[in-house]
């Protein structure tokens, strides 16, 4: 039943997935700005504009352009169906091999941001709706409206400059690793991950600490909304009739709460899968301040430069991404409540 | 638990200490690293990609050092040196320039540098093979024989060098020109005509790429440079080490991060803590706050960049020179320099860059608001009535990713037009957009820019750039200005083979640029950078790119 369940979502996913790349291929048509002026700068006579034009494809008609990204003409490029993202416009390189050095970067500040949120939120916002109206209950009220309204890149500047510059603690905000040490060959891209497989763990620890700033104000940010979330469900949980009968049949306050929490965390990892399919892309004020190489940063580089396979391709990796760990909520959210069948 | 914080800040603080660079190793850290490193590829319009390419391989030719200015050694623009040519000779009958090459110069992959590379290089900027065909291009400007638009065609001979560029022995060559021009020397020291190293370049060639182009847009550029590509990580850093061979003398500094620090603000605060050696692009504000912070340097000078104010002829009310001219004095020149660039500008008093050989200051405009009001009346529109029908063309444009510069310097000219009756609007726009519009459609009506730097150091060129029509053989004419007389005092001066007459010339043709309001130049703004003191020895360079070879690190 789960097989099949899975299956049939994966399924209307690559039908999503597909109306998506058909969509965005033509909507970026329609920016306000020709890429080919950026190519040819001040060289802009008519045979050097042609020239860019034909190097870029072009000057093909729209459907040949869409039939070649797809992979439908092999012989002209690789495309889609052959595993191509195509080749950036403003760097050359392919757009495959630049997400594959990008997305690990996101993904890995992005998980370790919100296993840290979780790991704050759950206490801190059972501690709240254990105890209504008290002053904890007021405190962590007042922390998650501080925390969720606050924008990252300021915490993140407010942090480099408190952090780093005034008591030495975190290391400059310049990256995953000093620009003097040589990263590790990369494997995975996940630099704590290529550390550990290249058998270096002063860059481990390196990478750790360099992490440690940029982790903790994503984390800080996302706290917010996640303390809000678990302690209003916790609050609904514990006013439900299944609590108060354990309560009247006097249940220890322990197992009642453990009970309470497992009905709050179903609303609440809705809402951390919805956040985390944000921070793909949301992350990338936090990349920025850090000097971090993720995703949204290039998904922005790619924007402003009009480089059409790279938006293409990026919109279309962080859309699986998001189908991927909305089945898998799905499937958690599954095992938490009984009450879902498949 | 007082232990535990000491230990562990301890080695927080060691493992930051571990990241600065040692003493004949520097970090610097800039805006972006180089998305490649090809100067006919796609990234060649990009300042960072240019520094990588000028890093790497080196030009034939090259100037002399000049004057020193804030520290900082100015090019002598009417001497030329030999680089990678050690001497030439131009024979005025044949239009013939003919090249002595170094001997025993070397390059980073073990190649020895002769005339196969050079012919090499300009084989393949004839091939125009890459996206931006930025070789042929400085080729074409400089009136190569054979570097005409006919290599855009389908006749696979229009692309062969023929006798245009002739290899006479293993260190001589011939470059012939079609007509007499005088800036083949000076697009002979523009990063788009540097040497590649031919033997690598070809290892690397492939059925589909027989140029190099992915080779040198994605690996390295292989060339006889003061330095080596050690790794580069687009989007992140590169790190390159010196070339101990390099014919001019190794480098002082051995090793050179340079890291991409998107913000510019860590930029600075890196800086001040010591663990960064230089940085580039600060705004000016930035600039100005660590002026008299201990163990930092700022140096600057007022090379070829600029700020002006586009006002195209195609588009009304910008067809009526009194308006043009009313505009003028409508702008706080003072103010856009105090507010703006704290105090780190002048006021542009001509066309061309003021540091370039032909420069005339024919544009003596000045802030005078009646001045302005009497010549708007005079335009027809006393008090700005009638303006309001062109809403949109008083949209002033700039570029949105340089919000943090020009924001406060096109909210001072708003306010100032305003007060004057101009009804101006601001519109920021992303850089692609611009470019766009600026390039190739050539429609913005109304704009603020600060990015258009002629790259070959010469009046003439720039004239030909930015003013001559399209037809007569104007390259960018972005404000859509026509001049029969210039385009044909231009022509004249293109071939003129006296300097002084061909000056004379270029002066006139700076007058009439002034008399007519083509551009309204604003300001000419320092080039600044930001260095530990125990850096010395940085030279200016037309591109704006540093030579790390040039620089003399203190112990």
């Amino acid at each position: 039943m789960l097989l099949r369940y899975i299956t049939r979502r994966t399924l209307i996913g690559f039908v999503q997935l597909f109306c998506l790349v058909i969509a965005v291929f033509f909507l970026i048509r329609l920016l306000p700005a020709d890429p080919v002026s950026r190519l040819v700068g001040l060289n802009s006579s008519p045979e050097a504009y042609e020239q860019a034009a034909r190097q870029l494809g072009l000057h093909r008609s729209l459907f040949d352009q869409l039939g070649i990204y797809l992979g439908l003409n092999p012989e002209i490029a690789q495309g889609l169906l052959q595993g191509s993202l195509g080749t950036s416009w403003a760097t050359g390189s392919s757009v495959g091999s630049e997400i594959t050095t990008f997305l690990p970067v996101t993904l890995q500040l992005i998980t370790l941001a919100f296993i840290l949120a979780f790991v704050i939120s759950i206490p801190v916002g059972m501690l709240g709706a254990l105890n209504p109206g008290k002053a904890a209950d007021k405190g962590i009220f007042v922390y998650s409206l501080f925390a969720g309204s606050q924008p990252e890149f300021w915490w993140g500047l407010l942090f480099v400059y408190v952090f780093y510059f005034q008591l030495g603690w975190a290391p400059a905000p310049l990256g995953q690793l000093s620009p003097m040490t040589f990263p590790p060959e990369p494997v995975t891209g996940f630099m704590l991950i290529d550390t550990l497989i290249a058998g270096e763990p002063a860059k481990f620890f390196e990478a750790l600490h360099h992490l440690m700033m940029p982790v903790i104000t994503l984390a800080f940010i996302l706290s917010g909304p996640i303390i809000k979330m678990v302690r209003q469900n916790m609050v609904r949980a514990l006013q439900s009739d299944f609590v108060l009968y354990a309560n009247l049949i006097g249940l220890p306050g322990k197992r009642v709460a453990r009970y309470a929490l497992r009905a709050a965390m179903g609303p609440s990892m809705t809402l951390i899968g919805i956040l985390y399919g944000f921070m793909l892309s949301g992350a990338v004020l936090v990349e920025s301040v850090f000097s971090l190489g993720g995703i949204g940063q290039y998904a922005i580089r790619s924007v402003l430069a009009f480089d059409y396979p790279a938006i293409q391709g990026v919109v279309l990796v962080i859309t699986a991404i998001s189908l991927i760990v909305y089945l898998a909520l799905d499937l958690i959210h599954a095992a938490i409540d009984p009450r879902i069948a498949y | 638990m007082k232990s535990i914080m000491s230990i562990t800040t301890s080695a927080l603080c060691a493992l930051s200490i571990a990241g600065a660079a040692s003493a004949q190793e520097i970090l610097i850290l800039a805006e972006d690293v180089p998305a490649g490193l090809n100067y006919d590829g796609p990234t060649a319009a990009i300042p960072s990609s240019q520094q990588g390419m000028v890093t790497l391989l080196e030009p034939l030719v090259g100037y002399a050092d000049g004057e020193v200015s804030d520290g900082v050694t100015l090019p002598d623009f009417n001497t030329f040196e030999g680089r990678l040519a050690e001497s030439w000779e131009f024979d005025e009958a044949s239009l013939t320039w003919t090249f002595k090459l170094r001997e025993g110069v070397t390059g980073c992959g073990g190649a020895t540098f002769n005339a196969d590379d050079v012919i090499y290089t300009f084989q393949r900027a004839k091939s125009v093979s890459g996206a931006a065909p930025i070789g042929w291009f400085l080729s074409n400007v400089a009136s190569i024989h054979g570097f005409g638009p006919e290599v855009f065609g389908d006749d696979a001979s229009a692309k062969e060098l023929g006798d245009s560029i002739v290899k006479i022995d293993d260190y001589t060559v011939q470059i012939k020109q079609g007509e007499p021009n005088a800036l083949l020397l000076p697009v002979l020291t523009i990063f788009g005509l540097l040497i590649f190293d031919k033997e690598t370049m070809e290892a690397n060639a492939t059925d589909s790429d027989p140029w190099s182009h992915d080779y040198v847009n994605n690996t390295n550029a292989p060339g006889f440079g003061a330095y080596c590509l050690e790794s580069w990580a687009k989007n992140e850093q590169i790190t390159y080490s010196s070339f101990e061979g390099y014919y001019r003398g190794a480098p002082d500094a051995t090793r050179v991060s340079v890291r991409r620090v998107p913000q510019s603000s860590n930029r600075l605060v890196v800086l001040r803590s010591g663990q960064a050696d230089l940085v580039t692009g600060l705004t000016p504000r930035e600039f100005n706050s660590i002026a008299e912070v201990d163990g930092v340097t700022v140096a600057g000078i007022t090379g070829n960049e600029n700020l002006f104010i586009h006002m195209n002829f195609d588009v009304a009310p910008f067809d009526n020179v009194n308006l043009r001219k009313a505009i003028s004095h409508a702008i706080p020149y003072d103010q856009i320099i105090a507010t703006g660039y704290f105090g780190q500008a002048t006021k542009w008093e001509g066309h061309v860059p003021s540091t370039y050989p032909g420069f005339t200051a024919s544009a003596g405009f000045s802030y005078d608001p009646e001045i302005a009001k009497t010549l708007l009346a005079e335009a027809g529109y006393p008090d700005g009535a009638g303006l309001e029908v062109f809403a949109d063309a008083f949209a002033l444009s700039y570029v949105a990713e340089k919000e943090s510069t020009l924001g406060p310097i096109v909210n001072v000219i708003q306010t100032a037009l305003r007060d004057v009756g101009i009804p101006a609007t601001l519109n920021p726009i992303p850089q692609t957009q611009y470019g766009d519009r600026q390039l190739v459609k050539r429609d913005l009506p109304f704009a603020v820019n600060d990015q258009e730097k002629p790259i070959g150091v010469d009046a003439g060129y720039a004239v030909q750039l930015f003013f001559v029509s399209p037809e007569k053989g104007g390259l960018n004419n972005m404000v859509n200005y026509r001049n029969d007389e210039l385009d044909t005092m231009w022509s004249g001066a293109r071939v003129e083979p006296d300097n002084a007459t061909r000056d004379a010339t270029l002066a006139k043709i700076q007058d009439m640029l002034a008399a007519d309001v083509v551009w309204l130049p604003v300001v000419e703004y320092r080039t600044q950078w930001a260095f530990s003191d125990k850096i010395t020895g940085l030279k200016w360079y037309p591109d704006n790119s540093i030579r790390y070879s040039d620089l003399q690190i203190d112990e």
